[in-house]
């Protein structure tokens, strides 16, 4: 598994660990949308929660609101955002 | 014995520093840090009483930048912060034809922006631990509404309506949010009503006497409690039955 394959596994494991989403990481898509009702279907706590566990775990700080909208559309843009750190 | 972490804003006065005497009471466990502003009151006392288990920290509640670094301060130390309580506050009365834009802004500085400041800081450090305590002391003036408190009646009334809308928001994250509004309360706040002003005001609480400070310290304590886990956006009026 390559680094950024593993990231993407971690920020599922993280999802369904911090949100307790009643899925696996497995069946979190790399592209999937993770908010709205076409995707995973995150609200806005959850997007609160996320912005801690991504500072908290990958010092990822996403303080400006249309930075953190842009950057969590997904696994893949979270991967991006974390491997561009 | 893992610690619990308490911040008590305005610790140096006479409503936070029973606060913080009823935390230091409750639990042998309670770490209680006291947000103190420049120049207030000395908190030796507290310290001299309670070596090791509780710490002054410089906290201008106005300045989000103060916030910033008290709470780096403390997550520095601890790691974490359990309970937070909004307490620091001030009123300067007049008739709203009379006041001055500086009262107006100072007034709703120290009493309603505080609370926002506040909350937002420690609130990343309260979702990562999965719990906290977020106790906001308002006032009666909140509902009584008088007049020449239009500033602190209105930044109060925010404070009421700023809990109930945060407890909605982080209520699934294991966080409460409440408030407690006391009446006339012995403290400096009310120590200007002398004579016949104190009489009147005495004449319209039931109890017929002012309230202690250690009586609102227990509703803030219970509030922070592992009992109280289930109310959140609730106001608890501690008043002597005025309304």
């Amino acid at each position: 598994m390559n680094d950024a394959t593993e990231i993407k596994a971690q920020i599922k494991r993280m999802l369904v660990e911090n949100l307790m989403l009643q899925i696996t990481p497995q069946e979190i898509g790399d592209d999937q949308p993770l908010f709205g009702p076409d995707g995973l279907g995150l609200d806005s706590v959850d997007a609160l929660q996320l912005v801690v566990a991504l500072d908290k775990n990958y010092g990822l700080k996403l303080s400006d609101a249309a930075v953190a909208r842009k950057t969590m559309q997904t696994v893949s843009s979270i991967a991006a955002a974390i491997a561009a750190k | 014995m893992s610690l619990r972490i308490i911040l008590i804003t305005g610790a140096n006065g006479g409503l936070g520093t029973a606060i913080a005497r009823a935390f230091l009471v409750e639990r042998p466990d309670n770490f209680v840090w006291l947000g103190i502003r420049q120049g207030g009151a000395s908190t030796e006392h507290l310290l001299a009483e309670n070596p090791g288990r509780c710490r002054p920290v410089g906290l201008d509640v106005t300045l989000p930048g103060a916030w910033q670094a008290a709470v780096a301060e403390i997550l520095a130390v601890h790691g974490r912060v359990d309970v937070l309580v909004n307490n620091a506050g001030r009123h300067d009365d007049a008739l709203l034809a009379q006041m001055t834009q500086e009262s107006w802004s100072r007034v709703i500085a120290v009493n309603l922006d505080s609370v926002f400041y506040g909350s937002q800081t420690v609130l990343p450090a309260m979702i990562s631990q999965r719990g906290g305590r977020i106790i906001n002391v308002a006032s009666l003036s909140a509902l009584l509404a008088p007049a020449g408190q239009t500033n602190y009646a209105a930044a109060k009334a925010g404070v009421l309506a700023l809990t109930q809308s945060l407890a909605k928001e982080v209520a699934r994250l294991g966080i409460t949010v409440n408030t407690v509004c006391p009446g006339y309360i012995d403290t400096e706040a009310t120590a200007g009503l002398t004579g016949e002003a104190r009489q009147k005001a005495q004449a319209s609480i039931p109890m017929r006497r002012f309230g202690r400070p250690e009586e609102v310290a227990a509703a803030v304590r219970f509030l922070a409690c592992a009992d109280a886990s289930y109310i959140t956006g609730s106001m608890l009026k501690i008043d002597g039955g005025i309304l």
